[in-house]
């Protein structure tokens, strides 16, 4: 073993009888080079690391984090030009001339009137929509139609809710003391962030640590519980006991910090919304700010302050007023999370048993193989489907479920592989120096069954990303708050001739990414055995 | 050959005897009941309803009980529906979801093997390159995107077809198409990829070129030999077919709104009806079990280079 390893470090240059230096040439390497030629693989793998780029991105990415709800966003249409004020206005209005068309106050022509009944009794109202506004706006400008007094009212109101709305979010805040020097509230001392917190309320700092004592026993209570479930009240009582006594006080001194921090931000985040939304601030402020404001006397806060309605959604919202296109990149992270780790667990499980079963032989091998035998007679899909709706629906169980299943074609080709190559002198050669067994077949049969696996894996991801999105589809699989693709296009499907956005967007993305990754493993296939040519 | 059909008819037995206890032992181990409801129930009335359906005696009793009554044929009655026992309400959607499949798997046949021969035949073409590009938008887009994209289509936006219902509901013939090409899609799509790869091999055979050399007509060499030389990866792949029929039915069934028996089967198990769930499953399995076994015959029939003994 020792010489082998002294040999290894100094390797000449081997060179032919003309004294050219000859260059070896390994699979991978010829692999490579094919995979380079086939186009679509390559467009395939850039489109993979745009979407894994984008996936393992998307919290810092500029997109509104996916449980952000602005309810009063629900089912606007994609725009690339429009804020989400202007689509509400739209749809709003849209909506009005509908019912002012039903009641005859908004005339059109007999045949258009026609033409409307129809898309009507064909419940396709969106149509209708579509079409009266353009039409109702003309009508208005021409003075042929005018909206009724509450109509009016109601115009007005959302004008300025569309206007005025602001979301506020707080930095940072600072107390500035007698000499007017600014200290971070961060970084206050417990007993001094209590007394400002007072301070700002008009209150006795005593008065609020019977407040702030009861709600930290209660978050630690909730904490407790959702670790261990099943117990009376009186235990949960004697644990919680247990642990405060147990905590120092520094600890329960920074639970106590952060809870007042909190509410003094809460707190400052109402001020701030009131002196923003007074009508003299409101002409003289722009959007979006992102500044320092000097809430009180004593407390600066950098506020960042966006308009409501300002917002756009590229790809429209959904029935909760949340961003498509969050939705759908956040949606493609647990899909793609899912394939990868979900590919990665089953070739493991599989390539361990299929190599055991290979290389031993014999009574191990009889059994791994009828069990592989049995399960493939299973109809599993039905088995996994029960087993989510019956143990919970939550990522884990589907994780759990997938795996368990999808190791048995991985683990037979990893079996003929290794029969094929366990005969074969290197593996004799290292046997005799020696080796283990586990050595000799991670070390030496694995590796050089290497290429099988790799394009096998590439073409399971997708399968697997079908399969999760499959159940999630039926309403199975990934849960609220979470999306992944399948629980996207399965929510949209019921609202479709409406709001068909909502289901091709995620459709599409997910299609392509399926594309990509059935043409990158066939490419790989290819590549690395060029004369399997098209076979499935 | 007759030994090999008794000894594949004896392998079933395990096969269903291991799913049926399975899907027994996953419904009941896992933690609720199918009379579980948000209010609780007093407690008499909670023991009253479990010795009904024999729910307090220990699993191995009541498994047992269940076997023998399988082995009868009985499902047992279900746990969420009082009017009629798990027989009933089987019989009543399996035809439905018998006829769907049937035609959903006749339509991927025909079409998968006729575009992958002449895709092989007039290979490098226009035609090989279009039957090629659907074949791979089968194979990778996903049934339930499909099913939903096909209904917007052509229902919605179109008008042609039905939305939704099914013919015995008096809604129409029509109503069976566009279930029917959604299920069908994905397995035209691999049987198309099948035949071309195979019938090309077929094609550069000896045989062939024989044939060709003693002046044979091609559309004779194709459809007499060519042919069923390259159908025996076909025949292999139907087995899995069947599978992917069968859970693609369950989705399809949903999108559709046909009651057959995949709607079921999703509803019951939301409900945990354990003995319509169970029931469901064995219907399912004895259905796939049996397609394997008349595919392996087939398959041994069609290849006299396999024997068996």
């Amino acid at each position: 073993m020792l010489n082998h390893k002294n040999g290894k470090t100094k390797q000449e240059k081997a060179t032919n009888e003309f004294n050219q230096i000859v260059v070896g040439n390994s699979l991978s390497k010829d692999a490579w080079r094919r995979l380079r030629k086939n186009k679509m693989a390559v467009i395939s793998v850039i489109l993979v690391s745009i979407y894994i780029l984008l996936a393992v991105t998307a919290p810092i990415l500029p997109i509104y984090p996916y449980d952000e709800i602005v309810i009063d966003h629900q089912d606007l249409p994609p725009s690339l030009t429009k804020t989400a004020g202007e689509l509400m206005r739209d749809k709003e209005l849209a909506k009005m001339y509908a019912q002012a068309w039903r009641q005859g106050r908004l005339v059109v022509d007999e045949a258009t009137n026609e033409m409307l009944e129809d898309w009507v009794s064909r419940s396709k109202v969106n149509k209708v929509w579509d079409y009266l506004l353009p039409e109702g706006n003309r009508q208005l400008e021409s003075g042929t139609f005018t909206w009724n007094a509450s109509e009016q009212r109601s115009i007005d109101s959302r004008e300025k809710r569309i206007a005025n709305e602001i979301q506020i979010s707080i930095e940072k805040m600072w107390l500035k003391d007698e000499q007017g020097k600014l200290s971070d509230v961060k970084h206050l001392e417990t007993d001094e962030i209590v007394a400002l917190y007072a301070k700002l309320l008009g209150v006795q700092a005593n008065l609020l640590v019977d407040q702030y004592t009861y709600e930290i026993e209660m978050q630690l209570l909730k904490k407790i519980k959702a670790e261990s479930t099943g117990l009376t009240d009186d235990e949960y009582n004697m644990m919680l006991r247990d642990q405060l006594d147990s905590m120092s006080t520094k600890n329960y001194d920074a639970l106590v910090k952060e809870n007042i921090y909190e509410k003094i931000a809460s707190t400052i985040k109402d001020m701030a919304m009131e002196q923003l939304g007074t009508e003299a601030s409101q002409a003289e402020t722009t959007y979006p700010l992102n500044e320092k404001v000097a809430v009180t006397e004593y407390l600066t806060a950098s506020v960042k302050a966006t308009k409501m309605h300002d917002r756009r959604y590229y790809l429209g919202t959904d029935s909760l007023g949340r961003d498509m296109l969050s939705r759908i990149i956040y949606g493609g992270q647990v899909s793609i999370a899912i394939g990868f780790i979900g590919t990665l667990t089953s070739v493991l499980i599989g390539v361990v048993l299929g190599s055991l079963a290979g290389y031993l032989g014999g009574k191990i091998d009889y059994f791994i193989m009828r069990v592989v035998d049995i399960m493939y007679g299973l109809p599993y899909m039905l088995l996994v489907i029960i087993a989510m709706a019956i143990f919970g629906r939550n990522i884990l169980n589907l994780f759990f479920a997938l795996a368990i299943i999808s190791w048995l074609t991985i683990s037979r080709m990893v079996r003929g592989q290794i029969m094929s190559l366990k005969n074969q002198e290197f593996v004799e050669a290292a046997r005799s120096m020696g080796a283990s067994t586990p050595r000799i077949i991670f070390k030496h049969l694995v590796p050089n069954s290497l290429s099988v696996i790799i394009v096998f894996s590439t073409l399971r991801i997708p399968s697997f990303i079908m399969t999760e999105s499959f159940l999630s589809f039926l309403g199975l699989g990934v849960q609220a708050p979470y999306a992944s693709w399948g629980s996207l296009v399965g929510e949209s499907v019921g609202g479709m001739t409406l709001y068909p956005w909502r289901l091709f967007f995620p459709a599409i993305v997910m299609t392509v990414f399926l594309f990509a990754m059935n043409f990158l493993g066939d490419g790989l296939r290819d590549a690395f055995d060029p004369q399997s040519k098209n076979q499935l | 050959m007759t030994k090999y059909i008794i000894r594949r008819l004896l392998g079933i037995i395990p096969t269903l005897l291991i799913i049926i206890t399975l899907s027994f032992f996953i419904v009941r181990v896992a933690p609720g009941g199918p009379f579980d409801t948000e209010k609780k129930l007093p407690e008499v009335v909670m023991r009253n309803i479990e010795a009904k359906y024999h729910l307090d005696e220990p699993l191995v009793v009541q498994y047992g009980r269940y076997m023998f009554d399988v082995l009868r044929g009985d499902l047992g009655p279900s746990f969420r529906y009082k009017d009629h026992d798990v027989n009933f309400y089987i019989f009543q959607s399996l035809p439905n979801s018998m006829i769907l499949g049937v035609i959903a798997i006749s339509i991927s046949i025909i079409f998968g093997i006729s575009s992958g021969m002449l895709a092989a035949v007039k290979q490098n073409t226009w035609v090989d390159y279009l039957s090629m590009a659907l074949a791979v938008v089968g194979i990778s887009v996903p049934l339930f995107v499909i099913a939903p994209v096909l209904q917007y289509v052509f229902a919605m936006q179109l008008g042609w077809l039905p939305t939704s219902g099914w013919f015995t509901n008096g809604d129409g013939w029509q109503t069976i198409l566009l279930p029917a090409v959604t299920l069908a899609f994905a397995d035209f799509a691999t049987i198309a990829r099948l035949t071309r790869s195979s019938m090309l091999d077929t094609l550069r055979s000896d045989y062939i070129r024989t044939a060709k050399a003693k002046g044979m007509r091609s559309s004779s060499i194709i459809f007499k030999h060519a042919m069923k030389g390259s159908m025996l990866p076909i025949v292999s792949y139907l087995g899995p077919a069947f599978a992917g029929i069968i859970t693609g039915s369950v989705v399809v069934e949903q999108v559709f709104r046909i009651p057959g028996l995949g709607k079921f089967f999703v509803q019951s198990s939301f409900n945990r009806d354990y003995t319509l769930i169970v029931g469901v499953v064995i219907v399912y399995s004895v259905i796939l079990v049996i397609m394997n076994f008349i595919v392996d015959v087939v398959y041994s029939l069609l290849d006299p280079r396999i024997t068996y003994k």
